[in-house]
């Protein structure tokens, strides 16, 4: 402990002086508040705003006042901000109020009349497709996407093999609920639509709005603030258009914040799913796998077929299957659309793939490790869709794995069980960003527009990495947030992909930089940056320069001189013969882990209790030795959350019937094992100094551990998530 | 309607509140009134423990407290604990325990556990500080760091 530096956002959050969307306030400002539908499905009959609008003060905004607000400009005609005829999910914001107190907005949100006739409620998918979808579906408007890749003749293989294990998972609702809820504060000011918002990705939320609101991407300016938890709950708009119209309508600042309850009714996030796997083996191998997913998307969009197309994937690999068929459909239902949440849908898809490995190897009388052990991918792999795999350190992960569940086998007690399992995942290096340095004679900056949100990725991962680069220590880079109007632009903080993708550009910025010190120094050899007597100078064989020095007057007058570093990183590229159907993404970068559980389950309660844990991650090479350890940890217990207690439950009629943190349980501070965590290094990435992404890996293998190790203790192979104490009661027959 | 003022001395200042409704809670008081933004609103319902205060020393949600009940006590927020010793330890702590990442829980971690090491004295070993701890959420950390942060104060506590 005694060679940590602390982060340098923590003085400023331990202090309170730190701001987040939610602290946000401005003289004169405006406080909104949502009207949600009353009902998840039905035909808009009136909205009728004049009771709101008749209370001192208000101001009301519809779907009838859209068009005028924003002169003539139109918006997405599929994602208009207020629906005019339907509604598709209970609390969908049919308006949007503001009053200069909250309490007030809220009694005009109350006082708005909604007249809604009601309509058929799609609440579960498997309402909709008992069995798989026939013929029938071809058309049917609650397919929003359809994915299907085949290679080889499966059916042939099933006929012909040994043994074929036929299983069905099921998996929940899961939210983020990062601890700040959406909050933004919004302002029409000289043409401009500007709006500070608790985001993850400025310039992404910058396009959202301009889409959704009709107006010039040029005319929209997103500046961050402290983010507040984001887990991809922030990464796109989910608030801002309704401030914006409100600021709009009253030429006031207008703050809109979420409520917690609303956080969890308009939130996008994972929601249920019904996996079905089919593997056929022959002499202890996997010959043939058939892999079906029905995901429920919500209220997405038609053709916006990511969360089927990218999730997919997860469940073929990382195991080597020579035929394959892979299929799914995004099936629409009144509940708000599907969104990000960290590592989206994979730990659901490894949940399901892992068990039912383990399932298949106890089937055939082998042990379910060694089975996926002599599977797994290694550097050369070609994955089923035509991929080849990179570096990869997944194997020797598990070894390592497998090694300490084997000590923690030999010590456990009679009701305790060990699980292990592996997940894969990609780097998001494929989007692109740039990065602006400007060196003064004292400090160099990396200026930006996306925030640290709390990772680490930014202050220890970018900053970190420019450090590395230039041979400056540490302390001496600083980062410089900017609103998008200034700021570089950049994807965002997502997909595991900030200290790889935002750092090769910060790595590239480094390059020209230490070229153009060289080019001034009329050095030949490569030179560096350190400090002397407090002033930055650049070494080199031949002697140094301070910084000082080197500067124009006019770089000087203008805070030092500035490089810029692109990094539109090249995606990988599938072998498109495979795709019969939809869209199918490659991965960028192969990252993976191998996780063990020990649990002791009540034999009386079915509770089951995370008693150790370890993790094995490849992330290339660790860039930040404090930070990393730490996304690890946090990833881990998010994903015991998934596996053991977190579940959102939705009537027949459309409600979330725990909306709140009450009903829907975190994981406490007293739950919390202890968790062994190492790097397995030698596997290098396409990140700056062969990093790879590690924000939403650890959240990946946890909940098949955990399952796993329940099987181990108990017997019970259950197939469905969470493993609440009322599904492993029933399945130990207990209920 | 009017109401009577409300006296209650914030971080070591004596201040009077005009015009303070009898429903008004005591996070919306610290944040909006006082302009006290470290305190944190996240759940409004007593479940998450970020807009944790002391009240006369004593850990308290302000979420669940109206400002009425707090006329006449003595406040505490993050802001006021840069002053306080037990403050200064706890934050220098968490730093250094690399307890903070979002940093949106943390204030109100932070006052949790000053309010229980006054309390308590620093005779409270970590798994009753721990167990204490219960009532705050934070969704980044995993709570481990959180708990090397509780043992390093305890360690070090003489």
């Amino acid at each position: 402990m005694s060679t940590f530096r602390p982060r340098p956002d923590a003085s400023p959050k331990l202090a309170g002086s730190a701001v987040y969307g939610m602290d946000l306030e401005l003289p004169g400002m405006l406080w909104a508040a949502l009207v949600p539908s009353p009902t998840a499905h039905g035909r808009l009959r009136a909205v009728d705003l004049a009771p709101a609008r008749a209370l001192p003060g208000v101001v009301a905004v519809g779907a009838a006042d859209v068009a005028s607000l924003l002169s003539g400009a139109h918006g997405d005609a599929e994602r208009p901000v207020f629906p005019s005829e339907t509604v598709v999910f209970r609390h969908q914001p049919v308006a949007a109020v503001a009053a200069p107190t909250l309490e007030r907005a809220r009694e005009a949100a109350r006082a708005v009349r909604v007249d809604v006739e009601s309509l058929p409620v799609v609440s579960d998918l498997e309402d909709l497709f008992p069995d798989w979808p026939g013929p029938e579906a071809e058309g049917s408007p609650h397919i929003a996407a359809h994915v299907r890749a085949h290679s080889g003749d499966v059916e042939a293989v099933f006929r012909s093999a040994e043994t074929v294990v036929r299983e069905t998972y099921r998996t929940a609702s899961v939210h983020q609920v990062a601890i700040e809820p959406h909050a933004c504060l919004a302002m029409v000011d000289g043409g401009l639509w500007r709006v500070r918002s608790s985001t993850q990705t400025p310039f992404g939320l910058r396009e959202d709005i301009a889409s959704l609101l009709g107006v010039p991407e040029e005319k929209v300016v997103v500046e961050g603030t402290w983010v507040g938890g984001g887990f991809g709950g922030k990464n796109a708009a989910l608030i801002e258009p309704y401030a914006l119209l409100l600021a709009k309508a009253s030429g006031r600042p207008v703050k809109l914040s979420l409520t917690y309850r609303e956080e969890f009714l308009l939130g996008r996030t994972t929601l249920p799913s019904v996996v079905r796997m089919e593997t056929a083996v022959t002499n202890g191998t996997i010959v043939a796998r058939r892999v079906r997913l029905l995901l429920d998307v919500g209220t997405s969009l038609p053709g916006r077929d990511f969360a089927t197309g990218y999730s997919i994937g997860f469940l073929l690999g990382p195991y080597r299957t020579p035929a394959f068929e892979v299929e799914g459909y995004a099936v629409m239902t009144n509940k708000p659309a599907f969104g990000p949440h960290r590592a989206p849908f994979a730990p659901q898809c490894v949940f399901a793939l892992e068990s039912h490995l383990d399932h298949v190897a106890r089937e055939v009388g082998l042990d379910g490790v060694a089975f996926r052990a002599s599977h797994l991918w290694q550097e050369g792999t070609t994955t089923p869709m035509g991929q080849t795999v990179g570096p990869f350190g997944l194997a020797t992960a598990l070894e390592r794995a497998r090694a300490t569940a084997a000590r923690w086998r030999a010590e456990k007690g009679p009701d305790a069980g060990v699980g292990v399992a592996v997940g894969f995942w990609s780097t998001g290096t494929g989007a692109g960003g740039e990065a602006r340095l400007r060196l003064s004679p004292t400090e160099l900056t990396v200026v930006q527009g996306e925030r640290e949100i709390g990772s680490g990725s930014v202050l220890a991962g970018v900053a970190a990495v420019v450090a590395r680069a230039t041979g400056l220590p540490r302390e001496r880079v600083t980062v410089e947030y900017e609103d998008t109007a200034h700021a570089p632009f950049d994807s965002g903080v997502f997909g595991s992909r900030t200290t790889a993708a935002l750092g090769r550009a910060a790595e590239e910025a480094v390059g020209s930089l230490l070229e153009e010190l060289r080019r001034r120094t009329n050095r030949s050899g490569p030179v560096r940056l350190s400090v002397r007597n407090g002033e930055i100078v650049v070494t080199a064989a031949a002697g140094e320069r301070t910084i000082r020095d080197l500067l124009s007057d006019s770089e000087r007058r203008a805070g030092g001189l500035v490089a810029v570093g692109k990094h539109y990183g090249k995606g990988g590229e599938i072998d498109e013969t495979k795709v019969d159907v939809g869209t199918f993404y490659p991965y960028t970068d192969f990252t993976g882990a191998a996780h063990v559980a020990e649990v002791a389950v009540d034999r009386e309660t079915g509770t089951v209790r995370v008693t150790r844990y370890a993790a094995f991650h490849d992330i290339g090479t660790v860039i930040d030795g404090a930070t990393a350890p730490a996304q690890v940890e946090g990833g881990v217990v998010m994903g015991l959350g998934t596996a053991l207690t977190e579940e959102a439950i939705w009537s027949e009629d459309g409600r979330l019937l725990n909306a709140g943190l009450l009903d829907y349980r975190l994981p406490t501070l007293g739950s919390v094992p202890p968790i062994e965590v190492a790097f397995v290094e030698g596997f290098p990435g396409a990140g700056p100094f062969g990093a790879k992404g590690l924000g939403e890996p650890p959240i990946i293998p946890v909940a098949a551990a955990v399952a796993l190790a329940v099987r181990d203790a108990t017997g019970a192979h259950i197939t469905e998530l969470p493993l609440s104490s009322e599904r492993v009661a029933r399945a130990l027959k207990l209920l | 309607m009017t109401h009577r003022p409300l006296s209650i001395a914030v971080n070591g200042t004596a201040r009077s509140l005009d015009d303070v409704p009898d429903s008004e809670r005591l996070l919306d008081t610290i944040r909006w009134r006082l302009g006290l933004k470290g305190t944190k609103e996240g759940c409004r319902s007593g479940e998450c423990g970020a807009c944790t205060v002391l009240v006369d020393g004593v850990s308290t949600l302000s979420c669940l407290t109206l400002s009425r009940e707090v006329d006449g006590t003595s406040l505490t927020t993050v802001e006021g604990v840069a002053d306080d010793p037990v403050g200064k330890e706890v934050a220098e702590a968490f730093a250094r325990a690399g307890a903070v990442q979002c940093g949106y829980c943390t204030p109100g971690f932070v006052m949790a556990l000053v309010g229980l090491l006054k309390e308590r004295g620093r005779s409270a070993t970590v798994e009753e500080l721990l167990a204490d701890l219960g009532g705050n959420l934070c969704r980044c950390t995993g709570y481990l760091s959180i708990a090397r942060a509780v043992a390093l104060l305890s360690r070090e506590s003489p």
